[in-house]
């Protein structure tokens, strides 16, 4: 049991990759160094998309380097395909390690036929019906109602499934945020709200976000316990997230969970971090990094050497290679596509449009 | 004379505007340190400091919300929406608040305010960057209604609706913020609502529009004239107040128009316009007003350009029209 409203985040291995939990660890072998290898995938992908973005195959990247441990942890903390997800755009972490197909990613960023999504939106907004993703909006926070809503929908129902939904620290300025934790608190929800607090809404660092201490303590005023983690322990990450969907899963209703992490990338592609944070600031970030502490973490358990991880980094670098591969040689989304989906059925004034575009085609 | 974007225009009214007068402030996410994500208010943060350019939490409805206060309580905030598509957190203030205080209050309190965003497409932005929103806030009475395509049009424009007594919604067409370079003069000036721009005369066919859809008419009349056919341009410019007069009197001339915007069509701006037309001149038509407009999708990602009126798209109208 995790104490909610800490003043210190919930840390679970040190930086030196010793456990400090107070509980014993009770996963496997394999299940650590799943958590391992789909941290490693999701480094890669962000990679991988940054090339994409400088050989002119994808027009948008939001670099989500930083935030792995977070994302891992809450991908293993749901049951992918039962639960429900309701993501922002930098969760490809996430997404990839809920069995998203690596393949269906790289075709939404590139808007190829593959995307069950139909290229109708720009890239980092994924979305899967067969693995209860909830197709990424953009606008900031106004997916958060929707998840709520979708866990009344399994609470009135008696499912037995729970909503994840992420965010930034800048969402929980928005309307809709308070909106939605406050219509879950008042039914009590199953659900959980997970801030990925990166410390910096484009520019605007969180001391311009908000004046609480923390996002955590904005719970207490929904009437639900708020934890504050270490977002760069996978552990940490894990296991409060496990703890909270739990909790939810068993009728308790919600939990905001602040996973705190860096994004070591500019905002997006279109940005220029330099103007608003000092390099000094990332650099000393980055030696915090989630894979490497991991990495001593397990290498102290006798399960990871250097080699270990190049092969590791290996395997799921080929795996993507194959996937990107067949996401670019499909075909790409045709144009009348555009009139598809707009209604159940094509009205009449769309069929009207339909042929004005064909007509210059 | 200075050559300068749509972007640098924007920039220069507002530190015009800002120096001219300590009540006018500007507000939004990321104008502070950033200079907004398009550059708009780059090097205002280090000029006028942090009361008077104010890096907002993200939340629209706080921003334009906000803006109404301090506009009812004496400043002359000019509230900047990222992008037009993320204005609708903000709507409620908008419509609710800053449209009605004037009337509501029976003319007591007023509401001065300027709210600025990028708009339209062609960016490969998808459906929440690239809307075109015009229509809600030129349906919503007591919002006047504002969209340059020319960077000297900018700068007179926004000063313009710095200075006026009404909420202003100010339209940046994103894709020309720096496609268009111009000659500006030096000295300050300001334009007035509600007077479009003629951008090229001719005799046979009328193109009113307005925004970014003003590159792509230029571009159809330029195609035109080589089969000779004159095709008369008209820029809105403003749509609330909007130009009736300029625009009848050249399509009482030549008898045929073509409505171009990049909204979608449904009950748009587009479709008031050629109602007028239609309302007005019957008589003296040649041929129906034809509207070309963005489909009634949302904007996709791809097609990007293709969502847009084209070159093409309008050409087929203009044939429609010249053949009818
Ligand atoms: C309603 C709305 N307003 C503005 C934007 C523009 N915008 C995109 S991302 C962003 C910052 C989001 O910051 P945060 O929520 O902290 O998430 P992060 O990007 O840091 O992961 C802004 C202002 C938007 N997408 N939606």
């Amino acid at each position: 049991m995790f104490q909610p409203f800490t003043e210190e985040p919930i840390r679970l291995i040190d930086e030196k990759g010793n456990w400090i939990g107070d509980f014993e660890l009770d996963l496997s072998e394999d299940a650590l160094l799943t958590l391992y290898r789909n941290m490693v995938a999701g480094r890669l992908l962000d990679e991988r998309y940054i090339v994409l973005l400088r050989t002119g195959k994808t027009s948008f990247v939001a670099p989500a380097a930083g935030h792995e441990a977070a994302q891992v942890g809450m991908a293993a903390a749901i049951r992918p395909g039962f639960d429900w997800v309701f993501p922002y755009y930098r969760d490809k972490t996430l997404l990839l390690s809920l069995g998203y197909p690596a393949e269906q990613l790289f075709a939404q960023m590139a808007g190829t036929v593959l995307d069950p999504n139909k290229g109708r939106q720009m890239p980092e907004h994924p979305g899967h019906k067969d693995l209860n993703v909830f197709t990424v909006a953009s606008p900031i926070a106004s997916h958060v109602v929707p998840a709520v809503g979708a866990a009344l929908s399994m609470k009135f129902q008696g499912t037995g499934q729970v909503v994840l939904t992420t965010f930034g620290d800048g969402a929980t300025s928005e309307g809709d945020w308070h909106a939605g934790l406050n219509f879950a608190g008042v039914q009590g929800a199953p659900i959980v709200f997970a801030a990925e607090n990166n410390r910096y809404a484009i520019s605007v660092d969180f001391s311009k976000q908000s004046a609480s201490a923390r996002i955590a303590d904005k719970a207490h005023a929904y009437g639900m316990p708020g934890y504050v983690v270490d977002g760069m322990d996978v552990l940490a990450s894990y296991y409060v997230m496990r703890e909270a969907v739990s909790r939810a899963r068993e009728g308790l209703g919600p939990a905001l969970v602040e996973l705190l992490v860096y994004r070591y990338g500019p905002h997006s592609s279109a940005d220029d971090d330099s103007v608003y944070r000092p390099k000094e600031e990332v650099e000393a970030w980055k030696k915090k990094d989630p894979i490497t502490r991991f990495e001593r973490f397990l290498e102290k358990r006798k399960l990871w050497t250097p080699e270990f991880g190049e092969q590791v980094r290996d395997e799921e670098r080929k795996k993507l290679e194959a996937a990107e591969e067949k996401a670019l040689s499909a075909q790409a989304v045709p144009p009348e596509w555009m009139f598809d989906d707009v209604y159940a059925e094509r009205p009449w004034h769309l069929e009207e449009q339909k042929r004005i575009l064909l007509e210059e085609l | 004379m200075a050559t300068m974007t749509i972007v640098q225009a924007v920039k220069r009214a507002l530190d015009e505007e800002m120096a001219r007068d300590e009540r006018v402030v500007v507000l939004g996410e990321d104008v502070g340190k950033r200079g907004g994500v398009f550059l708009a208010t780059e090097g205002l943060y280090q000029k006028y400091g942090p009361d008077r350019v104010i890096d907002t939490p993200l939340s629209e409805a706080a921003i334009i919300g906000a803006a109404v206060g301090m506009a009812v309580h004496g400043l002359r905030p000019v509230a900047e929406i990222q992008f037009a598509d993320y204005v609708f957190p903000g709507f409620d203030q908008l419509v609710s608040q800053a449209a009605k205080i004037r009337y509501r209050s029976g003319g007591q309190f007023q509401a001065p305010m300027v709210v600025r965003m990028p708009s339209g497409g062609g960016v490969k932005g998808g459906h929440h960057h690239s809307q075109s929103p015009e229509t809600h806030f030129a349906h919503t009475a007591g919002l006047k209604v504002v969209v340059p395509s020319t960077p000297y049009d900018a700068l007179g424009l926004l000063k313009t609706a710095i200075r006026d007594d009404d909420p202003v919604v100010f339209m940046e067409p994103k894709r020309l913020y720096r496609s268009i370079k111009e000659e500006v003069p030096d000295e300050e000036y300001t334009l007035p609502f509600g007077e479009a721009a003629i951008r090229r005369a001719g005799s046979d066919l009328t193109m009113i529009t307005y925004g970014g859809p003003t590159v792509e008419s230029l571009k159809a009349a330029e195609e035109l004239e080589k089969v000779g056919v004159q095709a008369e341009v008209i820029d809105l410019r403003t749509l609330v107040p909007w130009d009736k007069e300029t625009v009848l009197n050249s399509v009482a001339k030549t008898g045929r128009a073509l409505v171009i915007a990049e909204a979608p069509r449904m009950a748009s701006f587009a479709s008031e316009v050629a109602a007028t037309i239609a309302e007005e001149l019957l008589d003296q038509l040649l041929a129906p007003p034809i509207r070309v407009t963005g489909f009634d999708t949302p904007y996709p990602y791809i097609p990007d350009r293709l969502y847009m009126p084209t070159v093409t798209r309008i050409l087929n109208a203009a044939k429609k029209a010249l053949e009818y």
